[in-house]
């Protein structure tokens, strides 16, 4: 697939724009369910949407005619440009009917949203989703579904190849001569996605089956999977006032963070690997001990009953380090506890190879191994210990890379906070708002983009800045962060 | 099992150095006709002269040989005993503090956090003020000791690439490491000097330029006033008390070098070129936020700014300003600045500067990596190639840094503070800076009003920043104590 040709000269744009001109068709047929949707109602709506389709298709089409070729290769540099393009692309494109519709957002507004939706974040600017034309509402759960899956591929696909942050543990094993590698990762994407499907079909049956409308059902169901957190409505999940749906939804937000190639292999028979894995686990471990944390908390310390305590941590907690984003309950009023422990899951997400963001838990695996064999060194300086994750030793490259993937992060997330401060935001806004973003999350604290909040108000400048660490998050910085050195561009 | 004896004996011998030097405030309280302050320091200093002595006596034996582990525990026991010995006469003062609050007011002075739980300093007795100054002084003096001799020798969190040139080794490198710590320690006491007259000539009284001077140096942060320098007023102060900042945030090994006649490797060394420039950057772009936004005059910004931000920066923990009010950015860059911290070798805490350089240089041979996988692509520090064992040991070092910040954070919150005191708190402590952020801990605060637990919490997590975390944390390891 990526021929490791060193030396390369120029990049080719040429692949890389015919690519992008099959993701644009792609989406120019899926804007058609919601004009149909909103056809359905007599929603005038429905016409932006029709006109958005032809225009993204007349472009896609355009693109794949001009770009032609019979044969071509994608090489390493290419494959960069070709993910932060798309995710850019598919942003401005599903902008289009957001920008046009009735509820006349401003550009900035509406590449925000649908940035929000194909980076599966679930920040949202719309006020007053109650009263929005299905349309719209259906065009944000799909955007976070092709989201979903689109990040659920690159992760399988392309991000182990590219070497980005540690990724290189997740190449699958196939033998390395190349020629077969195409059609058998094609094959496990399909299986991926087929999965994926069927999951998003069985979370919509339940939830209509435990009292949400048909249409609520769909959209919520690919918004889970996609651990996007986009809702129908304004007061979230937590409008349905119901524990089945609530619990539903909790552990279809789990499956969401969870590696889907293990879901194939757990089809195909290979069971045990799924509740052996040491990111698996270590993601259900940190899930438990954070909901045990905090219903402790909340029960001896707020005040509150067991089961209630237990009711909304479990949920909270799920939608926020699955990077989901639901809301039942403004947990802002749980102390500054409470906040310090949402402020970290945001920032550490759930697996890699699953919709979720965030830093994710087997880096964190790494970097806790890599950390505990430099102690072990210290105390005997001749000793020979190696760090190793799911039993086998870690690569020196690979640690190193997680390691400087944890650093560009943190500075990657101070950057991007003063800057949001130096639009005017308080401190925990900006602080909280760069961790939702980058984490792919949705909801922030304090009053403004907290749980109960929204992100219309902020200015501007505030929303690009966001947008961009959305971006950032979801490809895993490197991909992004690779285009701004000189050394990428020259020969 | 890990020989304790040469440990208790050092110790020993480091405690009857404290018993002696506390018989300093004991005179001045004497002198100044505080008789009841004065006695307490005299009591305390017989108690632990005793206790040092019995621990001397027992512990003694022909010759002493410590090894890697033993200097460990050494290094952390030092720093505790000191604090815990150094926190009596603070404790049957006439200030009654508890146990806590003595424990974390010395605690802060060794360790050189200005974190004071102590209010109406203005009107203390000179002997406790005397005390802190005295304990920040020989805590930086302790810092850059181990900084130089201890931490390079064990390989601690990427600091090998700092060691001492001992040609030949082995028997050659005591004399030769004992040696520079006699001239860096000269240094100290030199500069010392010198920032106390240079304070004295710009109107501070003696007594005042003495532990000014000596807190400065440090990077330590105690003050005689409550109102830190700001109580001066006095512009010269300000620009004498940040030159001295800096001077104390330098590698005094090449501060050492630099006036035995071969300055140029101070002013090429990487690491302090990029101390100067980030703290210059920072000033100006935190001079134009307040200019621009704050509508501060620009003199005023800058010098409001110039001092804050070296003062955070450096860990020392001076204030001139409510920086607090100066809005959302400001607060995020005042976190974010506190974990920075100076030069390795200084008295200085926090991550160091040579880290961020060891990292920036790490990730971007990284990226290059990333666009041709098979080019070679070298990270260098001082035109140097930095060994793997070195990136990575400072890469553990960080991820050490925020998880330890991270969980000092939880445990404030548990003990029910707010979001920004106990993350501003944390960070504050760690990189031993002081003052923290917020309406509780902040530049116009102090930590008298915290809960008890806090003051532990945040007693441990200076201890830890103080000895650059993997020296506290490897006690922590069972393997430690092992075979």
């Amino acid at each position: 697939m990526f021929q490791g040709t060193c030396g390369a000269t120029v990049i080719q744009f040429r692949p890389v724009f015919f690519v992008i001109g099959i993701l644009l068709s792609t989406l120019a047929v899926v804007m058609v369910p919601p004009a149909l949707a909103d056809a359905a109602v007599g929603n005038p709506d429905w016409i932006v949407f029709a006109t958005s389709a032809g225009l993204t298709l007349f472009i896609g089409v355009s693109l794949i005619i001009g770009n032609w070729a019979p044969r071509f290769t994608i090489d390493v540099r290419e494959a960069f440009v070709l993910t932060t393009l798309a995710w850019l692309v598919a942003a401005g494109a599903g902008a289009l009917p957001i920008a046009f519709s009735g509820l006349h957002l401003s550009f900035t507004d509406a590449y925000f949203e649908a940035m929000s939706g194909i980076t599966t974040t679930g920040s949202t600017v719309i006020v007053g989703l109650d009263s929005a034309p299905p349309g719209i509402l259906l065009w944000r759960a799909l955007l976070q579904m092709l989201g979903g899956i689109g990040f659920i591929v690159l992760g399988v696909a392309v991000l182990p190849f590219l070497k980005v942050g540690g990724m290189q543990l997740f190449r699958m094993e196939f033998s390395d001569k190349s020629e077969k590698v195409l059609p058998r990762v094609a094959q496990i994407a399909g299986g991926i996605a087929a999965i994926y499907v069927a999951l998003i079909a069985l979370d919509a049956t339940l939830l209509w089956i435990e009292g949400m409308r048909g249409f609520d059902a769909v959209c919520h169901a690919m918004t889970t999977l996609a651990t996007g957190g986009f809702s129908t409505f304004d007061a979230s999940i937590g409008h349905f006032h119901s524990l089945s749906i609530e619990t539903t939804t909790t552990v279809f937000m789990l499956l969401g963070g969870m590696p889907f190639v293990l879901y194939l292999e757990f089809l195909r028979g290979k069971t045990r690997r799924l509740l052996r894995d040491s990111q698996v686990r270590g993601f259900l471990g940190l899930y438990v001990a954070t909901v045990a944390a905090l219903v402790l908390w909340q029960w001896l310390g707020g005040g509150e009953s067991f089961p209630q305590a237990l009711r909304e941590t479990s949920f909270q907690v799920a939608s926020i380090m699955t990077t989901t984003g639901f809301v039942t309950v403004d947990y802002q009023t749980w102390g500054g506890f409470a906040a310090v422990v949402v402020l970290y899951i945001t920032a550490v997400g759930a697996c890699t190879g699953a919709t979720a963001g965030g830093i994710k838990v087997y880096r964190l695996e790494v970097l806790y191994a890599t950390a505990k064999a430099q102690i072990r060194r210290i105390i005997q300086p001749h000793g020979l210990f190696e760090p190793h994750y799911a039993g086998k030793p870690i690569p020196e490259a690979v640690a190193s890379s997680v390691m400087g993937f944890f650093f560009l992060f943190a500075l990657t997330f101070a950057a991007l906070s003063l800057g949001l401060g130096a639009t005017g935001l308080d401190f925990l806004t900006s602080i909280s708002g760069v961790a939702t973003a980058m984490g792919n999350v949705g909801p922030g604290l304090g009053a403004v983009i907290g749980p109960a909040g929204n992100f219309a108000s902020l200015p501007d400048a505030a929303k690009w800045l966001l947008t961009l660490g959305m971006l950032l998050g979801r490809l895993e910085l490197y991909t992004v962060l690779v285009l701004l050195w000189p050394e990428f561009w020259r020969g | 099992m890990i020989g304790l004896r040469p440990v208790v004996f050092l110790v020993g011998l480091l405690l009857s150095a404290l018993a002696i030097v506390m018989l300093i405030p004991a005179l001045v309280d004497l002198r100044a006709g505080f008789s009841h302050d004065a006695s307490v320091f005299a009591v305390s200093s017989g108690f632990t002269l005793f206790i040092a002595v019995s621990a001397v006596l027992a512990a003694r034996a022909g010759e002493i040989e410590i090894d890697v582990r033993q200097s460990f525990v050494l290094a952390a026991l030092g720093w505790t005993a000191a604090a815990a010995f150094g926190a009596l006469p603070l404790a049957f003062s006439d200030l009654g503090l508890g146990p806590a609050d003595a424990f974390f007011q010395a605690m802060a002075g060794v360790t050189t956090t200005a974190a004071t739980v102590i209010t109406g300093l203005d009107g203390a007795p000179p002997g406790i003020v005397l005390w802190g100054a005295l304990l920040q002084w020989f805590g930086g003096l302790g810092a850059i000791t181990i900084a130089i001799a201890l931490l390079p020798a064990f390989h601690v969190g990427g600091m090998q690439i700092f060691r001492v040139n001992s040609a030949g080794g082995g028997r050659r490198a005591l004399p030769r490491v004992a040696q520079i710590l006699t001239g860096v320690g000269l240094i100290y006491v030199a500069f010392t000097a010198v920032c106390a007259t240079l304070l004295w000539v710009a109107g501070m009284t003696g007594f005042e330029a003495v532990v000014h001077a000596m807190t400065t140096i440090s990077t330590g942060g105690f003050s005689t006033s409550d109102q830190s320098i700001a109580h001066f007023r006095s512009v010269p102060v300000e620009i004498i008390v940040i030159l001295f900042m800096i001077l104390g945030s330098l590698p005094f090994l090449l501060c050492l070098q630099a006036l035995r006649g071969s300055p140029r490797r101070l002013f090429r060394d990487q690491q302090v070129l990029w101390f100067l420039g980030i703290l210059a950057a920072t000033v100006v772009m935190m001079t134009y936020w307040r200019w621009h936004h704050g509508g501060a005059p620009p003199w005023q910004a800058l010098r409001a700014a110039a001092f804050n931000v070296v003062s955070i920066i450096t860990g020392t923990g001076f204030t001139t300003a409510d920086y607090g009010t100066w809005g959302g950015v400001a607060i995020a860059a005042f976190l974010f600045l506190m974990v920075v911290g100076g030069c390795a070798g200084s008295a200085s805490s926090g991550i160091k500067i040579f880290r961020f350089l060891v990292i920036y240089e790490a990730a971007d041979a990284q990226i290059k990596r990333l666009i041709q996988p098979s080019g070679l692509f070298v990270a260098k520090f001082n035109e140097r190639p930095i060994p793997d064992a070195v990136a990575s040991a400072v890469m553990g070092f960080f991820f050490l840094f925020a998880a330890s910040f991270a969980l000092l954070a939880l445990g404030l919150g548990a003990m029910g503070l707010d979001l920004l005191t106990c993350l501003s708190g944390a960070a504050s402590a760690i990189a031993n800076v002081g003052p923290g952020l917020g309406s509780v801990i902040g530049p116009s605060g102090s930590y008298a009003t915290l809960p008890d637990g806090a003051k532990w919490l945040l007693s441990l997590g200076m201890l830890a920043g103080r000895l650059d975390l993997y020296t506290v944390l490897v006690l922590f390891v069972p393997a430690f104590w092992r075979g």
